[in-house]
């Protein structure tokens, strides 16, 4: 592999067109190969048992059908079709933890989920047309963007609320979120960009007796939302990496593809990990790590990218890709600066915290608990290991938004019960299902580190 | 005109079947008894090859010619029981170039289309396929279900009139005044479709004629009358894959040798095989080493095979035939041929034609080749037919369905079940009731399983070998009890108990070659599910019926209790 442009390469079946070399290729398509997955399902059922659609979802066969058994099913030469079920895995991702002998569940969602959409979904029908839109949420959002105020109005206009709704199949019952009258990026670079950040960095390490000229610095995967949506979790992460003596840089970057491999859209993912690998590449290769604030981001470009793609680069990123907070417990003493900190004024408040599954899978379900334990003036209370329920994309489509809220409930039941009336989770979208099923304000637990250690 | 003649058949292989169904086609009452299920011996144990001739190209050009000529009728007649898959002979470094040539030429000369391919070209179709396999010829191998197959003809045999007696053990040839008359059968549960715990018995059946076609069991068929067929059963290994490695037959391209055998079956791949004499057709060592062969061996092909899983491996028994005088040292040496052996003329003894060697993918050939001989006994001119007239299932049929809209069914499940079922699949899978799937692995509803329960009573492997239900990966650890529960209603708890256990052991008897990695945990799960969900480490209930009345009948929709004097363990409301 010598370059990151697209190729035809296609991990569900060995691509046997003429101009296909197969010496050339043969080593990779081994990484690609669900043989050795569809092997390592013994049936015990746990995934289907872990699966929250399927709990909500009678119509749903379960993660174990749509992966090795499907899989098996199917394989031969003649063309075996995908059940269309497949459409209503919403990609929580949770099987893959469940599962108790490291089937590549997902990995097999995501390839059938891709060849269904190629393959077999109607391209005009409103179903593909809505899927992509909302899977293409960058695009949108880069446009509203322009006109914030405008866009804010126009997408909580009620009655065209109504009309997506019933032309496109876009749920009327959820507020969009609101976009910022500044991005992230336009932050970033009115405060000066990489040249500031290291100014400040470097005065942080003087301030922490470190070596001025120390080796650290990270890239920083913002995700659409931060940059579009919250550029708050973005400065926070910022003024918290400067704080510890971290560089940031923001290099070029698209959709981390987590909508677009929900709804099966694997050339328009490709397309977007190709610009963010090749950027996120290059600083790998300077020593730099890659950070996400988003855990669903994180998650992509550490499995998702590797188990789909094959892009130049692709393994070292996904192999030095963290999420923000792993990133400061592993190389500073996060939790000891914050013992001894102590928060006031508006985010000095008890929090129902919420682990996103994308963050189960990572090992993160418990990092807000651990780090804010010994926090004065703040208390944070886990609401339980269930599923928000909104997964993306999945809980704005207006076929699957009553099951979205009830998978949604017994977190929203804990969210009730639990001593703050201020929710907290890593991912944006757990966080609109989190608003939205209980009106809290939900913030990021990078916010609460700033709030406790730079201020 | 005389009355028809009363044919006995015995052996429920694909041969017995073969010769069977043309017989009762061209008339002719007919009788097949068959000591154990439909492909009990070595039809049930083969790897599935419809060969193409290729493997008998060079040694034996008589063979291959009627394989390819045998092949084309089977994708025709039999449609539904054949994967068209092709095949490829492949040819690696170290392998004699002189003998790739050969196998080409050979091909050409018995009409097998062959093409050389180059390695890249090869890998292209297979890319698991070896990087350094150099080239290969193609020919049309193609995959073939033994089950499916043997329980079409017997059907076949069915509609025109034959009698089809399974489980039904000959235990005497009856011979009067110098002269094969019949054969005496201990039925296992009386005559008619198996049901256990029926009290069995013994039945002479008389016939005009004989007809043994008991391959590697023939010669003790022919002891009962004192005669002498040296069948030299030879046995071979197959191993069983979970998935396959590849969507192509993959032969290697050398002379002779173990282990040189690839074919996808299904789901599965199948690895084969061996080449060794035994004395005894049912008593001869399954050896682990042997697999341990294959899957080496094998790996020289498809590299990946070395760290895949296997789910079980069996051996059969060839019933390999030569006359007394050839005298071959090696079994590899001798004709796959067969041999129809008149006692008339070979040993004074009327009434009765064995037939021995012999292969699977002629059956049919060789069943017409006896019938006509049979027929010429009673002087009879009737055609055969079995060339032209297809299968049950094989009737005009397309697996291209919409399986949500006309069978509620998933569409993987309802594709794997179509092509089963073939020309059958709307008169098995349009059911007014529910059809849950029963076996997850290889997408098999209830509706398919009542189906073959209805061929075949309450024999759970007779229901295996039609639906392949607990043939996948779990071999049986989730569907097991499913299957025996789809007996419940027209058959008693005892036999329902008793074709469980049965089913239940040969699921087990399979794996005893595949008990490492993936399969050991699978094996581990299905223990201890079964131990702790039904007791079948040490069921209390240990044979004895169970008094079911004495279970409460739980919560019902009304929310009252059960009624009072009884308790949900089976003891006294008060807990004693």
């Amino acid at each position: 592999m010598s370059d990151a442009q697209p190729t035809d390469f296609d991990p569900v079946e060995p691509n046997t067109g003429e101009d296909f070399e197969p010496v050339e290729v043969f080593p990779d398509s081994d990484d690609f190969d669900l043989r050795p997955g569809a092997d390592s399902c013994y049936k015990c059922s746990v995934c289907d048992t872990n699966c929250p659609v399927a709990e909500v979802d009678d119509d749903f066969p379960g993660p174990k059908f749509q992966g090795p058994e499907q899989w098996r099913l199917k394989q031969t030469d003649d063309g075996y079709e995908i059940d269309d079920s497949v459409m209503s895995c919403s990609n929580c991702m949770r099987c893959d933890s469940a599962c108790p002998s490291g089937v590549p569940l997902s990995q097999m969602h995501n390839t059938a989920r891709g060849e269904y959409v190629e393959e077999q979904m109607d391209k005009l029908s409103v179903e593909y047309v809505r899927n992509r839109i909302l899977s293409n949420y960058r695009l949108s959002a880069s446009i509203a963007s322009k006109v914030p105020r405008l866009a804010n109005f126009a997408m909580n206009f009620g009655p065209a609320r109504w009309a997506m709704e019933k032309t496109m199949g876009v749920t009327s019952e959820r507020d969009f979120p609101e976009f910022a009258q500044q991005t992230f990026r336009q932050w970033w670079a009115a405060r000066g960009g990489a040249d500031a950040s290291r100014e400040n960095a470097i005065e942080s390490r003087e301030r922490r007796g470190e070596p001025a000229e120390a080796d650290k610095k990270v890239a920083y995967f913002h995700g659409c939302y931060s940059n579009y949506n919250t550029p708050e979790v973005g400065k926070a992460m910022v003024h918290v990496f400067e704080y510890f003596g971290y560089e940031v840089v923001a290099p070029e970057q698209k959709c981390s593809g987590t909508p677009m491999f929900a709804n099966g859209m694997l050339d328009d993912a490709r397309r977007h990990a190709e610009v963010n690998v090749s950027s996120m590449s290059d600083l790998v290769d300077e020593g730099y790590d890659a950070i996400a604030s988003c855990t669903s981001c994180s998650m992509a470009l550490r499995q998702e990218y590797p188990e789909l793609f094959d892009i130049d680069g692709i393994e070292d990123v996904a192999s030095n890709t963290y999420e923000a907070i792993e990133y400061l417990r592993i190389h500073e003493d996060v939790k000891g600066e914050i013992e001894s900190a102590e928060v006031s004024g508006e985010l000095a408040e008890e929090f129902a915290y919420h682990a996103p599954c994308h963050a189960r899978n990572q090992g993160l379900e418990r990092q807000a608990v651990e780090l804010f334990r010994d926090l004065d003036g703040v208390g944070v209370e886990d609401v339980g290991d269930s599923c928000s329920g909104i997964s993306g994309t999945y809980g704005w489509k207006e076929e699957k938004y009553e099951k979205s809220m009830e998978i949604g409930d017994e977190m929203f039941e804990h969210m009730e019960h639990a001593e703050g009336e201020t929710g907290m989770t890593e991912c944006p979208t757990c966080a609109m299902q989190m608003e939205h099923g209980t009106g809290y304000e939900i913030r990021h637990p990078l916010e609460l580190v700033e709030a406790a250690v730079v201020e | 005109m005389v009355s028809t003649p009363h044919i006995a058949v015995i052996g429920g292989g694909s041969t017995g079947v073969g010769i069977a169904r043309d017989l009762a086609m061209r008339g002719l009452d007919v009788t097949l008894v068959e000591q154990g299920n439909l492909t009990h011996g070595t039809t049930g144990r083969m790897h599935g090859l419809l060969h193409s001739g290729g493997r008998y190209a060079v040694s034996d050009q008589a063979s291959a010619t009627e394989c390819i000529e045998e092949n084309r009728v089977l994708r025709d007649i039999a449609s539904h029981c054949v994967e068209m898959t092709g095949g490829m002979f492949v040819k690696r470094p170290e392998d004699s170039e002189e003998y790739f040539q050969e196998k080409l030429q050979g091909c050409k000369e018995c009409g097998i289309p062959a093409e050389v391919v180059s390695g890249e070209e090869a890998r292209q179709m297979e890319p698991h396929l070896a990087k350094d396999v150099e080239k290969a010829i193609t020919v049309p191998d193609g995959a073939i279900d033994p089950f499916r197959l043997v329980v079409a003809n017997a059907a076949s045999a069915q509609e025109h009139g034959a009698r089809i007696e399974t489980h039904s053990k000959v235990t005497d040839l009856l011979v009067e005044d110098d002269e094969v008359v019949g054969l005496e059968v201990e039925h296992a549960s009386g005559p008619g479709k198996r049901v256990h715990g029926t009290e069995g018995g013994t039945e002479a059946i008389r016939a005009d004629y004989v007809v043994n076609a008991t391959g590697a069991w023939a010669g003790r068929i022919g002891d009962m009358a004192g005669l002498d067929i040296a069948v030299r059963p030879s046995k071979g290994v197959m191993t069983i894959m979970n998935v396959r490695q590849v969507d192509t037959v993959i032969n290697r391209c050398r002379p002779k040798g173990d282990a040189d055998i690839v074919v996808p079956h299904e789901t599965t791949a199948i690895l084969g095989t061996t080449d060794e004499e035994v004395e005894d057709p049912e008593d001869y060592p399954e050896e682990q080493w042997e697999v341990d062969l294959m899957i080496e061996t094998l790996s020289e092909l498809i590299p990946m095979l070395e760290e895949a899983r296997t789910i079980r491996s069996f051996w059969g028994v060839r019933p390999l035939y030569e006359p007394p005088d050839v005298g071959s040292e090696d079994p590899t040496d001798i004709t796959r041929d067969f041999f129809l052996l008149d006692h008339e003329e070979r040993d004074d003894l009327p009434g009765m034609t064995s037939i021995v060697g012999g292969k699977f993918t002629t059956y049919r050939m060789m069943g017409e080749q006896i019938s006509d001989h049979v027929c010429g006994k009673f002087g009879i001119d009737a055609a055969c037919r079995t060339a032209d007239v297809p299968l049950p299932g094989s009737e005009d049929f397309s697996v291209l369905r919409d399986y949500m809209d006309e069978f509620g069914l998933r569409s993987p499940i309802g594709r794997r079940s179509v092509e089963r079922l073939g020309s059958r699949a709307d008169e098995v899978l349009k059911t007014d009731g529910p059809n849950p799937t029963v076996c997850e692995c290889e997408g098999v509803t209830r509706a398919e399983i009542q189906d073959a329960i209805g061929q075949s009573g309450s024999d759970l492997n007779a229901v295996r070998i039609r639906t392949r239900a607990s043939m996948g990966n779990c071999q049986g650890g989730i569907c097991t009890h499913r299957m025996a529960s789809e007996l419940h209603g027209e058959y008693d708890e005892s036999v329902v108990r008793d074709a469980w256990d049965e089913l239940l052991q040969e699921r087990w008897k399979g794996q005893r070659h595949a008990l490492w990695g993936e399969q050991l945990s699978q094996a581990a799960l299905n223990y201890a599910l079964h131990a702790t969900t039904q007791n079948r480490d040490n069921d209390p209930a240990g044979g004895d019926p169970v008094d079911f009345a004495a279970f409460d009948t739980g919560v019902d929709h009304t929310g009252d209790s059960g009624p009072a004097d009884v308790a949900a363990d089976g003891g006294t409301p008060d807990g004693d």
